[in-house]
C-alpha cells in the first residue's frame, strides 16, 4: 500500500475585484455574480483566518449579517448552511441567494452596514507544501495527526473534500485503499460534525476517533 | 551579511523554515529588486532591512534600492502621502513635475537593474513612476501600498492612479486599504523581526540602565508611545489622555521616535509636541537616532501599557512590537491596528483621548488581566505577524506571478 504523504498549506489572499457591499441588496447582487472561489473562501476557508472569539457562525456572510447588518434572523438562516452538504458551489450559491431574497421580501428597510464595516469579497490561492512526513500504516495515523499543524488538518480533512474524489477527506481515501480492515475508521472519521470545531479541536477529535477504533 | 533563516527555528518551528526553503528552491536565482525612499526610519525600511538578506539566504538574487531626491521632492511625496490618507492637500503641477523628474533621474541610475529584474516591488507612492519609465522591463512589477488609501483626497489619488494602474499586481496590508485597480490586488500583512535589536529579549540590567538614563521612576506606571512625530500618530492626543489619567493616577508618559529622511514635517510636529509637554517633568519626549533600536526595545519592555493612538495608520508595526513584548496595546480604531488589537484579548481600540484615558486606567487597575492579555498578545504575533509568514507570502506571490498560471491551488 502507498504511504500517506503529509502536506501543509497556506493561503495567498486577494481581492476578488468586486466592489464592497454596504447593504444586503448589494451583498445579494455581488453573490449572484461572484466567482466560485469567492463563495468557497467565505464559506470554507474561514478556519484558517485568525480569530479569538469562537464565532457563532462559520461563514463570513452570516457573521457579517449579525455583526454589521444587525440582522440576527438572516444570520441564523445563513449560519446553518453547511457548504459541505451542497453537491457543488452553484447549488450553494442558489441556496444563499434564496435565503437573502426571502429576507429582502420580509424587511421594510434594507439592512445596511455602517461606513467602515462593508463586506469585502475575497478569494485565495492555496499553496501546498510537502512536509516530508509520511505515514506508513494506519496504526500510525493517530500520532501523525497529533503532530500535524492546524493547516495540515485543514488541507487533508476539509480542503480535501473539494478535490477528487470529491466529498471525501484524504485520510478516508487513504484508509479505503487498505480494504475492509479500516472501514470502521472511515465511518468514524466521516461521522465527525466539524462545523463548530476550530482546527485545533478538529485535530484532537480526529485523533480521538482514530484511537477509539484502534482499541 | 544578515541573519540566517535557521536562527528563527526556535521561535517559529522547523516546519515553517522548511516551507520557506522549499519556496526558495523554486525561486533560486530570480532577480528581485525592492525600491523605496528611505534606508532608515519607518516600518518599510525596517522590513526591507531583514527581508532582503533573508531572500538572499533563500537563494534569490535580491536587491534593495533607495531613490534619492531633493527637499522639494520629499515635500511633494509627503503631501501625496497625506493626500492618500485623506488629508486635503494642494500639489501644484510643478510639484507633480518634480515628482516625475526626480524619479526619472533615479531611473537612469537604476535602469539596468530594473530592466533585468524578474520581480520589482515598488514600495509606497514615492518611487511609483519608475514603472512607466521602464519601458523595456521584462519582469513582473508589484506596487506595495503600505498606507491606508481607502479614503484618499480624490485629486491626489486621481493623479497618482496614473502611475500605479500599469503594475502587474499590487499588495495591501488589509482589504479595507485597497481601491479599485485593473490588476490583481493581494493582501499581505507586514511583520516584525523577533531577533532584531528592536524586538529581541533584553537583560534586566539593560532595562534598568534605560530606566536610569531617562530618569524614570520605577514605582510609578509608565505609558509609552513609540512612533514618528507625525500628525496621524496623534501624539498631542496621547498627551491629552495622559493628563486625564494624571488627575487620578501618578503615571509617567514617554513619547519617543526617530525621524525619517523622507518626512520633512517631523520637525514641526516635534515642536508642537514639545510645546504641549512643556513644564511637565513626567512627560518624556525623546527624539531618538533612527538606529537606536535597543532603546526603543527597552522602553516598550519597561512600559506598563503601550499606546498607539493613531488617527490614520497603515499597519502600525509599533503595535506589533508592543504585543510581541507581552504588552496589551491601546490603539486607535483605524487601519491595521484593528487587525492586531482585539478588545479584551490583546488590548483595546479607542477613538478619542478620553477613550484612551479610560482604557489606560482600566489596564492599570487590572494587573492580572493585563498580564494574561500580554501573554495572548505575544502568541497572536507569533502566529500571524512574524517575518517568516510575511516572507512566505511574498515568495508565494512571486511564484504565482512568475508561473503565469491561473490555478487556485499549486504545489511547491
Amino acid at each position: 500500500m502507498k504511504p500517506f504523504h503529509v502536506s501543509d498549506c497556506t493561503l495567498l489572499t486577494n481581492m476578488s475585484g468586486l466592489p464592497a457591499a454596504v447593504n444586503l441588496r448589494e451583498l445579494r447582487d455581488r453573490l449572484a455574480i461572484c466567482s466560485a472561489d469567492v463563495l468557497y473562501h467565505h464559506f470554507c476557508e474561514t478556519p484558517l483566518v485568525p480569530f479569538f472569539d469562537n464565532p457563532d457562525y462559520r461563514n463570513d456572510f452570516a457573521v457579517w449579517s449579525k455583526l454589521h447588518l444587525s440582522d440576527r434572523v438572516l444570520a441564523e438562516r445563513l449560519g446553518v448552511i453547511d457548504p459541505y452538504l451542497a453537491a457543488d458551489i452553484e447549488i450553494l450559491r442558489s441556496q444563499v441567494l434564496d435565503i437573502i431574497d426571502e429576507r429582502l421580501s420580509e424587511v421594510q428597510v434594507v439592512p445596511t452596514a455602517l461606513p467602515g464595516s462593508e463586506f469585502y469579497f475575497l478569494e485565495a490561492t492555496t499553496v501546498v507544501f510537502d512536509t516530508g512526513n509520511v505515514i506508513e500504516h494506519p496504526t500510525g495515523l493517530r500520532n501523525a495527526i497529533l503532530n500535524m499543524t492546524n493547516s495540515s488538518i485543514y488541507f487533508h480533512f476539509l480542503e480535501a473534500k473539494r478535490r477528487p474524489p470529491v466529498c471525501i477527506d484524504d485520510f478516508s481515501a487513504w484508509l479505503a485503499d487498505w480494504g475492509n480492515d479500516f472501514e470502521s475508521y472511515i465511518q468514524a472519521l466521516q461521522s465527525i460534525d466539524f462545523m463548530f470545531l476550530t482546527l485545533a479541536e478538529l485535530k484532537n477529535e480526529l485523533a480521538a476517533v482514530v484511537a477509539m477504533q484502534g482499541e | 551579511m544578515g541573519r540566517k533563516l535557521e536562527a528563527y527555528e526556535g521561535i517559529v518551528g522547523t516546519a515553517v523554515i522548511r516551507q520557506l526553503r522549499q519556496l526558495g528552491e523554486k525561486l533560486a536565482g530570480k532577480r528581485v529588486v525592492h525600491v523605496n525612499s528611505t534606508r532608515e526610519g519607518g516600518g518599510v525600511a525596517e522590513i526591507l532591512g531583514w527581508m532582503v538578506p533573508l531572500m538572499e539566504d533563500l537563494g534569490l538574487n535580491a536587491h534593495w534600492e533607495v531613490i534619492t531626491g531633493s527637499g522639494d521632492f520629499f515635500s511633494v511625496t509627503k503631501s501625496i502621502h497625506n493626500g492618500l490618507q485623506g488629508f486635503p492637500v494642494t500639489i501644484s503641477s510643478a510639484g507633480w513635475q518634480t515628482y516625475q523628474d526626480v524619479n526619472a533621474v533615479n531611473f537612469e541610475r537604476l535602469r539596468s537593474l530594473l530592466e533585468d529584474a524578474d520581480v520589482v516591488i515598488i514600495h509606497d507612492p514615492q518611487p511609483a513612476p519608475l514603472l512607466n519609465l521602464c519601458s523595456d522591463r521584462k519582469g513582473k512589477w508589484i506596487w506595495r501600498g503600505h498606507i491606508d488609501i481607502s479614503h484618499p483626497f480624490r485629486p491626489t489619488w486621481k493623479t497618482l492612479k496614473n502611475f500605479v494602474v500599469g503594475y502587474d499586481a499590487s499588495i495591501f496590508s488589509m482589504c479595507q486599504f485597497a481601491l479599485p485597480l485593473p490588476h490583481p490586488q493581494f493582501l499581505i500583512a507586514p511583520s516584525i523581526d523577533p531577533l532584531s535589536d528592536k524586538n529581541c529579549d533584553l537583560g534586566a540590567s539593560e532595562l534598568e540602565e534605560a530606566r536610569a538614563r531617562f530618569g524614570l521612576d520605577p514605582y510609578r506606571p509608565l505609558v509609552v508611545q513609540i512612533s514618528r512625530f507625525d500628525r496621524f500618530k496623534d501624539p498631542i492626543g496621547v498627551i491629552e489622555a495622559y493628563r486625564l489619567v494624571r488627575r487620578v493616577s501618578p503615571i509617567q508618559l514617554i513619547l519617543a521616535g526617530g525621524g525619517a529622511t523622507d518626512d520633512p514635517e517631523g520637525k514641526a510636529m516635534l515642536d508642537d509636541v514639545l510645546e504641549a509637554a512643556a513644564g511637565d517633568p513626567d512627560i518624556h519626549v525623546l527624539l531618538l537616532p533612527p538606529d537606536d533600536h535597543r532603546t526603543i526595545n527597552a522602553l516598550q519592555r519597561l512600559a506598563d501599557v503601550v499606546i498607539q493612538k493613531s488617527t490614520r495608520e497603515g499597519f502600525g508595526l509599533t503595535v506589533t512590537e508592543g504585543l510581541w513584548k507581552g504588552k496589551p496595546v491601546i490603539g486607535g480604531d483605524v487601519g491595521g491596528i484593528r487587525s492586531q488589537v482585539v478588545n479584551y484579548h490583546t488590548g483595546f481600540l479607542v477613538n478619542t483621548p478620553e477613550g484612551a484615558a479610560h482604557r489606560i486606567r482600566f489596564l492599570l487597575h487590572h494587573a492580572e488581566l493585563r498580564n494574561s492579555m500580554g501573554i495572548k498578545a505575544r502568541e497572536y504575533v507569533r502566529e500571524h505577524f512574524l517575518l517568516t509568514r510575511h516572507l512566505r507570502e511574498y515568495l508565494t506571490l512571486f511564484h504565482h506571478l512568475l508561473s503565469k498560471r491561473e490555478e487556485k491551488m499549486f504545489y511547491v
